[in-house]
């Protein structure tokens, strides 16, 4: 069993349901180590003071802050875990959303939120807002605090469990104004544009997540067999970027005939 | 001020082609501490140590990239040898086919970039840009980025073109994994329509801009203070109130509402 991340109360008007929650993203990369050269040995990192040249074991460390006039803040775990108790402590629900009404480029990352604790009362009160949750497309909005950082949160049922995704606050998506976009007078024609969807109608599927694999680590698994085996590895060539098409109506109408054929 | 491309190269679906540019569409505003010796502030620096060879710290010309394929058999891998991983080295976005945007659920989304016309094709950024709006499909493809091969979703946001890289199916973990224990009493009839009321209560359209991360203020008050040399006293331990009774506090919740 995985290891929770956080734990602390999912509160819900009066209602506080002791909570845990768990990664919803399962670690499947291959990881490389640094290693020595001369002999393969890992190497590890280890902290230095770097007035005293000794090393300094973790509990020694404290966080600095830089004010704007240079001056130098430390503060201890204990002295930043008063920022915010009660948020540390507790997923504040403060609303509830249509899931479809949150832009996709808020979301980052997923988790399982599971009841912590075997109470009757416990599971009763997760299980009712688990069923209230799943009778309806909405989703909570909460907010908590996790590792000195504050997260806003959708929290819905999905698989038949609660889940919740961390948010992108609102000033850390970036504007796109100063994107280069097209102008008015790149605006295609309709029958352009007529031909595009018949293309995009053409090449249209339901979105089955399952079809899509991660090939890089497929071909990362590949070389590492061939390497051990002391094979040679071969370096791809760069593919050709495709040049700019000059006339967007022929590529568009010899693209739907090879669609269709 | 113009934001920086990060990548220059050309979406490709069909025989259409579309000359772009990525920009990154987020950044992290949280607080930043840099690690300090706690005792009188100074700087701590990471070093590569060797246990075999403790006594100075490694180069990192001395450094090697390994996989370790059994006990302590260690694979070298060269970048290039790691970037041959990516595939070929592309400068083309390939679009393998088109979903609904609306179908995807919120675990696939992992990072957003802005996508932006090149000035010699305008017209085919536009063209893709209406054709995506009328249609409200996502384009699907795989992009090498990083010497990293991802599957992308590419829509429209507003006037531009947004392109989300995706977490792999088989990289989420399945929230029935995790084992619900058994309850002696579902939930009421009653209990499930109060509870629903409640959420009725709290709908609201979600405006994004309505939530601000009020904990850097609170972060940097605590700076303030130390700063200026008060005690910072930890708050008293608050217990945690149980849920007892799920219909008292629903009831008392919505009579709050």
């Amino acid at each position: 069993m995985a290891r929770s991340l956080w734990s602390g109360s999912l509160s819900f008007g009066l209602v506080n349901v002791p909570v845990a929650l768990f990664s919803g993203v399962r670690d499947t990369d291959l990881h490389f180590r640094q290693l020595h050269a001369k002999d393969h040995t890992p190497v590890e990192i280890h902290r230095f003071c770097a007035d005293e040249d000794v090393e300094v074991p973790y509990e020694e460390i404290a966080s600095g802050y830089e004010t704007d006039d240079d001056e130098l803040v430390v503060l201890t775990d204990a002295e930043l875990a008063t920022a915010a108790p009660r948020r540390t402590r507790t997923i504040d629900i403060e609303a509830f959303v249509d899931v479809a009404a949150v832009d996709p480029v808020y979301f980052d990352h997923p988790y399982v939120l599971m009841p912590l604790g075997d109470a009757e009362g416990t599971q009763r009160a997760y299980r009712l807002l688990l069923e209230v949750m799943e009778r309806s497309e909405r989703a909570a909005l909460g907010r908590f605090v996790m590792r000195t950082k504050e997260y806003l949160t959708l929290i819905r049922a999905r698989g038949g469990r609660l889940v919740l995704t961390t948010l992108l606050w609102h000033d850390e998506v970036r504007p796109s104004k100063a994107v280069p976009t097209p102008t008015k007078r790149d605006k295609p024609a309709k029958k352009e544009v007529d031909q595009a969807v018949a293309l995009i109608d053409a090449l249209s599927c339901p979105w089955d997540p399952e079809r899509y694999e991660d090939s890089y680590e497929k071909r990362l698994k590949q070389i590492l067999r061939r390497k051990a085996k002391g094979q040679t590895i071969e370096i791809p060539e760069e593919d050709e970027e495709p040049a700019p098409i000059p006339d967007l109506m022929a590529a568009l109408e010899r693209s739907l005939a090879e669609v269709k054929s | 001020m113009a934001p920086r491309s990060i990548w220059n190269g050309t979406i490709a679906f069909g025989l259409v082609s579309v000359p772009i540019k990525v920009y990154s569409a987020t950044e992290s505003k949280t607080v930043h501490f840099r690690e300090v010796h706690a005792k009188d502030g100074s700087r701590i620096e990471h070093r590569r140590i060797c246990p075999r060879h403790p006594k100075k710290p490694v180069d990192y010309d001395e450094i090697v990239k390994g996989y370790e394929v059994s006990r302590n058999k260690w694979v070298e891998l060269t970048d290039e040898e790691l970037a041959a991983a990516a595939g070929s080295q592309s400068k083309r976005l390939d679009v393998e086919h088109f979903v609904p945007a609306g179908e995807i659920a919120p675990e696939y989304y992992e990072r957003t970039y802005y996508l932006g016309a090149q000035d010699k094709s305008k017209d085919a950024y536009a063209l893709l840009h209406a054709a995506l709006e009328r249609t409200e499909r996502a384009a699907v493809g795989r992009w090498v980025f990083h010497n990293r091969e991802r599957t992308v979703v590419i829509r429209t946001l507003g006037d531009v073109l947004a392109l989300h890289t995706m977490r792999f199916h088989a990289d989420l973990v399945d929230p029935g994994e995790y084992e619900l224990a058994r309850v002696q009493r579902k939930p009421a009839d009653r209990e499930i329509k109060m509870a629903s009321a409640l959420v009725d209560g709290l709908y609201t359209d979600f405006d994004p801009a309505a939530y601000t991360d009020s904990y850097r203020e609170d972060v940097l008050t605590v700076v303030k203070a130390k700063a200026e040399g008060k005690n910072i006293e930890p708050p008293p331990e608050e217990e945690p109130e149980g849920a007892d009774d799920l219909l008292a506090a629903l009831e008392a919740s919505l009579a709050n509402a």
